[in-house]
């Protein structure tokens, strides 16, 4: 199976004004409304949102355990809901690891692979390649939940899909394990040519390893860029060094708000402000020695997106 | 589907409850015969069958299979399918496997595990039971009637289990519809327990409670399948339809529409199951 199977231009994985209600009438949540996104092959795309955002209803109606009340799931450019199959190219780790704890971890991927009618001959590998082979034939019970999560992954692998959803795939694991899950994250993109799509409210870790953002808040999708463009455009302040300083915020303040940090201002305005920043500073006559965009991490941006309006509250 | 027939299996192959209920008819019948001929050669005497003709040793060596009539059997059986079907929920397993089969092969292939191991144990359990009688027959010296033919005896065990069949299908049907609506293993066997309970007080009370309403009550034993499970065992081993007294006279069906009804029932609560399976949301 290899990705000449999509539709040639189509992204393998796009939700279409995805929208789910529960219940009806007067006790209806619309948990997610109206989500539209697209990943393209060989993307590491992640998916944020705060909790109760509708992150994992989305991923349940991405690989079929929820019936969207409205809208499409298209994998490798056709519908879902036509052509279930599909998902036979997708693997999923959702929940944490889901497992007959009766079972061995080994058993568990026994029955995985003859329910999907493939993958036992990987098995070993996988079990080898996250670090379970010598606790393959202990119950799971008697696993951790960083062990579960591990073989969530093994799991999710079994098939060798050309997809792969991660709902949380760093909870319960330990630093080391974070860092062992991310460089896998990032070698299924670079050297396995996987699509991953991962959601984690682990923002540092999704900074790190993915290509592009969604950031989902009541059910909305308000922000879809790449990790780079997000922190950019939510930039919202500028640091100037100007000589003399005096001057500068002189000629700046009637404009933007401005703020005194050391040697330097911090003047309240975005990224594309900074062209009339530069003039404004140049006609007062200062010496401009630097002029950047604050850079915020993933966190402050995704915090400023997604934080309650206390209008609204 | 054999693939997934084979997973389920793995499954429950390794599950102590589901390992327990299909095995606990052999193992209990080898339990029961030892305690029986302890106490047969404690008291000293002959606790066999004594002097039974050939159709009465016949008759008493293919009695396991009534016990999926019996209240008892069908909770035990109620209890298995509960695990089976609900089992999922409560590991929250779905989610594992749900992604890589189409639903109605999930559900069709644990339908087709649970009544194999059903089969399983009450094939192994109804030779147990012949098996500990001869054992039996042997301590306490009664000796086994002369006339007794395999062919005889096979046929006996053939129709028995045929007998057997509609209410283990239908303990399966109903007990299996309430684990997928109620997702909880203890909902599906508190449902089946009750289910069969009711059903079973409902065809011994019906002709009392037709004193009350007659009609409402002889319309539902119609259309129940408690009556017809007891017409369809009746009529394969007696050779006629099972007569109930009732105030307005002695009420019968014959032995082919009980087999609709049940079948009816049967079908449609397995076809309900499919059907909300395939629409459940699983969250």
């Amino acid at each position: 199976m290899g990705l000449a199977m999509t539709e040639p231009g189509a992204p393998v994985l796009a939700l279409t004004d995805l929208s789910k209600t529960f219940g009806r009438r007067g006790g209806a949540v619309k948990a997610v409304r109206g989500v539209s996104l697209a990943v393209g092959a060989g993307e590491v795309y992640g998916f944020l949102g705060p909790n109760g955002a509708g992150k994992s209803t989305t991923i349940r109606m991405l690989i079929g355990l929820i019936a969207p009340t409205a809208g499409r799931v298209s994998l490798f450019g056709r519908d879902l809901a036509a052509d279930p199959s599909l998902l036979r190219r997708v693997g999923s780790l959702v929940d944490g690891g889901a497992f007959y704890p009766f079972l061995s971890g080994r058993r568990n991927l026994e029955v995985l692979a003859k329910t999907h009618g493939d993958g036992e001959e990987r098995i070993d590998a996988l079990l080898d390649q996250v670090g379970l082979a010598k606790d393959a034939k202990r119950k799971v019970k008697a696993y951790s939940t960083g062990m579960r999560q591990r073989l969530g992954v093994a799991a999710a692998l079994l098939n060798d899909p050309e997809i792969v959803i991660l709902d949380e795939p760093v909870n319960g694991l330990d630093v080391a394990g974070i860092q062992e899950m991310r460089r896998l994250i990032r070698s299924l993109a670079a050297d396995h040519d996987k699509t991953v799509f991962l959601s984690s409210h682990l923002l540092s870790e999704v900074q790190q390893v993915c290509d592009r953002v969604a950031i989902i808040h009541k059910g909305e999708l308000v922000r879809e860029s790449t990790v780079s463009g997000l922190l950019d455009q939510e930039a919202t302040s500028l640091r100037v060094e100007a000589v003399p300083l005096d001057a500068a915020e002189a000629a700046l303040r009637p404009h933007w708000p401005v703020e005194r940090q050391g040697a330097a201002l911090a003047v309240a305005a975005a990224r594309a402000d900074a062209p009339e920043v530069a003039r404004r500073l140049i006609e007062a006559g200062v010496a401009l020695f630097e002029l950047a965009p604050v850079q915020r991490n993933l966190e402050d941006v995704f915090l400023a997106l997604t934080q309650e309006d206390p209008a609204d509250a | 589907m054999l693939d997934a027939i084979s997973a389920e299996a793995l499954k429950f192959r390794r599950h102590r409850a589901t390992w327990g209920l299909v095995w606990i008819w052999p193992i209990g019948v080898v339990l029961l015969w030892l305690l029986s001929i302890g106490i047969d050669l404690a008291k000293g005497g002959s606790g066999g069958r004594g002097d039974a003709d050939a159709a009465a040793w016949i008759s008493n060596a293919v009695d396991f299979w009534s016990l999926p009539r019996q209240p008892i059997g069908r909770y035990l059986l109620g209890a298995f399918v509960a695990v089976v079907f609900a089992g999922e929920y409560g590991w929250n397993t779905w989610k594992l496997i749900v992604p890589h089969r189409a639903r109605s092969t999930l559900i069709a292939a644990k339908y087709v595990v649970a009544l194999a191991l059903i089969a399983c144990g009450f094939t192994l359990g109804a030779i147990m039971f012949n098996l500990f009688g001869w054992i039996e027959d042997l301590a306490t010296g009664d000796p086994i009637p002369a006339g007794i033919a395999a062919g005889a005896l096979l046929q006996a065990h053939a129709l028995a289990a045929l007998a057997a069949l509609a209410p283990i299908l239908l303990t399966t049907a109903y007990v299996s519809l309430a684990a997928i609506l109620t997702r909880s293993t203890v909902a599906a066997l508190v449902i089946g327990l009750v289910i069969t309970t009711v059903e079973q007080l409902f065809r011994v009370y019906a002709p009392m409670l037709a004193f009350q309403a007659p009609g409402l009550v002889g319309a539902l034993y119609q259309v129940l399948p408690g009556y017809h499970l007891g017409n369809i065992g009746y009529w394969l081993r007696e050779g006629h339809a099972l007569v109930v007294p009732f105030p307005s006279g002695p009420f019968s069906m014959a032995p082919a529409a009980s087999l609709a009804i049940v079948a009816a029932w049967i079908l449609g609560l397995t076809a309900l199951t499919f059907r909300i399976f395939r629409r459940q949301d699983i969250n």
